[in-house]
């Protein structure tokens, strides 16, 4: 249908053209200059901004980008826009190979296809706000296209394939599964250890930054016999392997059973592809059973004499200590940020900039560019605090969203602010891997590691058991939420098998609730329109509101990036 | 003082463009018509990967 409509565009409407849009710019001027001349200064109110209408369907694309008023306009094209753009060039000019970013463009459709249009994603996470909300947000979108930008040329620099033999950089390296946590290989860092989650650029930042990529890879799985009901994560992940799409950066890999079955399965066809030395870190379902963390820990002492053996490079306790201490300074700050946005109308971090950015940073492990961001995000959020700045002055209700994300509309809360004023504040993933280490001792630090890895997204509050699922209910009253945003990933049987309970809960505890049902990275299951026709419909049939911006009801962008 | 009046009015119509390519999302069309389709035409056709499912699966060694 999508496809049908943009071959019956003509040039000019692709580029964004309208018959009549001139002429009624020139009318709004002239029937009243003076609101004209006020809305180029602050830029138009929230119910007046028609931000549907800026788009060119089904493309997504805008006709023109926002007019946020005079200010936020020139932050957004100077320290966003011309800034970002700028800054990716500066990434890839001091990485460790330079050139190698042209090879990679080359060979690797995961990196041309996504990350060259990242500008965009900034645009849809971004989308109407205004103020510090933009500032701080934008600064979560900074850092994760820096450590994108890092891991990628990492794995370029290292790649057999560009350096045609192993070089001393491979040999230094270890790949590990996303979801084996960046803290792991802290021991080994300052003794120049560089640890790559295979997945993460790959497949997961691709999702979000341009949701067509993915598909190839499902596609490219399906074709050899696998049945399209396994979770799509995994399909994709086992899909970038079939199509020979990994770089070879490393000697050897540390995997984890992820959350489920079907990774159990990735991880085998990783084996099989990747043809080398293969530890296994799987995490326990029921991870809080006092007989499992003995078993952990042990998995990760094992985990840290493999590196030793495969890359030579030893294990420093010293290396640990630091490193450890450095991301819990950073998790207390993320705890600091909870607090103002549990407790005040103070926060000025958007849905989804909260989720991406902590997800990403605690999954990656520390690193310096994430306390340089948080510094700067500390002065916007302190100012807002001290200033009593109303951050999203239109919130009708603040929204908790629980389970996994859909990531193909990761922005669908920017949306949900602009048309109905549903402001989620806070998310199952940015609550995973609340635990600091301790460093007194290596029998703590250990311990406290174990608990850490094992608080996993996808894992605690996913599959870990249906207790922890249902701390939902704490988080509610912590954050001051009065609506739960219920995702539905269609293909995870996991947490299928308790949809009914929550059902049952939200009736009998009261609690408004909408479900967002979603194949995580494939669109084409559930398309980002039906998603937000199901938003749309419980705010209008069952809250019986108005829409704030009603020409975010109704628009086609199935062909989005 | 000539010269710094040019720098500034090279400056200003770089800027100006610049701005023009930004709010009206210049780049995005660029991207999105041209540039996208034009590469995965080129990643359709790459030549010489490895075919993973030619590699035998054995059991490696207990680490």
């Amino acid at each position: 249908m999508a496809e049908e409509r943009m071959v019956k565009m003509s040039l000019a409407e692709k580029l964004g053209y309208r018959k009549g849009d001139l002429k009624n710019f020139v009318k709004y001027i002239a029937d009243d200059p003076k609101q004209a001349c006020k809305d180029f200064i602050y830029g138009k109110e929230h119910e007046r901004r028609n931000i549907g209408d800026l788009y060119i369907q089904p493309t997504g694309l805008y006709r023109h980008r926002e007019w946020r008023g005079l200010k936020d306009t020139l932050y957004y094209f100077n320290v966003i826009w011309c800034y970002n753009y700028g800054m990716m060039v500066a990434d890839i000019l001091s990485a460790e190979k330079p050139l190698r970013f042209f090879q990679g463009i080359w060979r690797y459709r995961w990196l041309g296809q996504t990350y060259i249009p990242v500008l965009h994603w900034f645009d849809r996470g971004l989308e109407g706000l205004r103020g510090p909300a933009l500032r701080a947000s934008a600064w979560h979108y900074r850092g994760m296209v820096h450590a994108t930008i890092e891991q990628f040329m990492r794995m370029f620099a290292r790649d057999i394939r560009f350096n045609g033999k192993e070089t001393e950089l491979w040999r230094k390296t270890v790949l590990h599964n996303e979801t084996v946590s960046g803290s792991i290989f802290y021991p080994f860092r300052d003794g120049g250890l560089v640890d790559i989650p295979l997945e993460m650029i790959p497949y997961f930042v691709t999702c979000h930054v341009n949701s067509n990529t993915v598909l190839h890879y499902i596609d490219a799985i399906q074709t050899l016999g696998l049945p399209a009901d396994p979770c799509p994560m995994c399909q994709a992940e086992a899909g970038v392997g079939i199509m020979d799409d990994y770089p070879d950066s490393a000697p050897c890999i540390v995997t984890s059973n992820e959350a489920c079955d079907a990774s159990v399965a990735t991880s085998i066809i990783q084996d099989w592809f990747l043809n080398r030395p293969l530890y296994a870190m799987p995490q326990p379902m029921r991870y809080d059973d006092p007989l499992v963390q003995k078993r952990c820990q042990e998995e990760i002492e094992g985990a840290w004499k493999f590196v030793e053996e495969q890359t030579g490079v030893p294990f420093s306790w010293e290396s640990f200590k630091k490193y450890a201490e450095l991301q819990n300074e950073q998790l207390y700050f993320e705890r600091e940020k909870w607090d103002v946005a549990a407790r005040t109308n103070n926060y000025p971090i958007n849905g989804v900039a909260q989720a991406l950015y902590r997800i990403y940073y605690s999954q990656y492990g520390w690193n310096e560019t994430w306390q340089l961001l948080d510094s700067r995000v500390r002065k916007i959020m302190e100012n807002c605090v001290a200033n009593q700045i109303d951050t999203f002055p239109k919130t009708r209700h603040r929204v908790i969203a629980w389970s996994c994300a859909p990531l193909y509309y990761s922005n669908w809360c920017t949306w949900a602010y602009n048309c109905w004023g549903l402001n989620v504040v806070i998310n199952m993933d940015s609550l995973m891997f609340d635990k600091d280490i301790r460093t007194d001792t290596y029998e703590h630090a250990l311990e406290d590691l174990g608990w850490y890895n094992e608080l996993a997204p996808m894992r605690a509050m996913a599959v870990g058991g249906h207790e922890h699922i249902f701390k939902l209910w704490d988080y509610m009253e912590q954050f001051n939420c009065d609506m739960v945003a219920m995702y539905d990933q269609l293909q995870c049987k996991g947490m299928q098998g308790i949809k009914g309970m929550f059902e049952d809960e939200f009736r009998r505890r009261g609690i408004h609730a909408f479900w967002l049902p979603h194949a995580l990275p494939d669109k084409r299951t559930v398309s980002r329109k039906e998603i937000r026709d199901g938003i749309s419909g419980y705010m209008i049939n069952v809250m019986h509101e108005e829409p704030l911006d009603p020409s975010l009801l109704d628009f086609d962008d199935d062909l989005t990036w | 003082m000539k010269l710094i009046f040019k720098i500034i009015r090279i400056f200003a119509i770089v800027y100006a463009a610049l701005f023009a390519v930004f709010y009206f999302d210049l780049d995005g069309k660029l991207l999105y018509y041209v540039y996208e389709p034009a590469m995965c035409k080129h990643y359709d056709n790459i030549e010489g990967r490895r075919n993973i499912i030619d590699i035998p699966y054995e059991m490696k060694d207990e680490i």
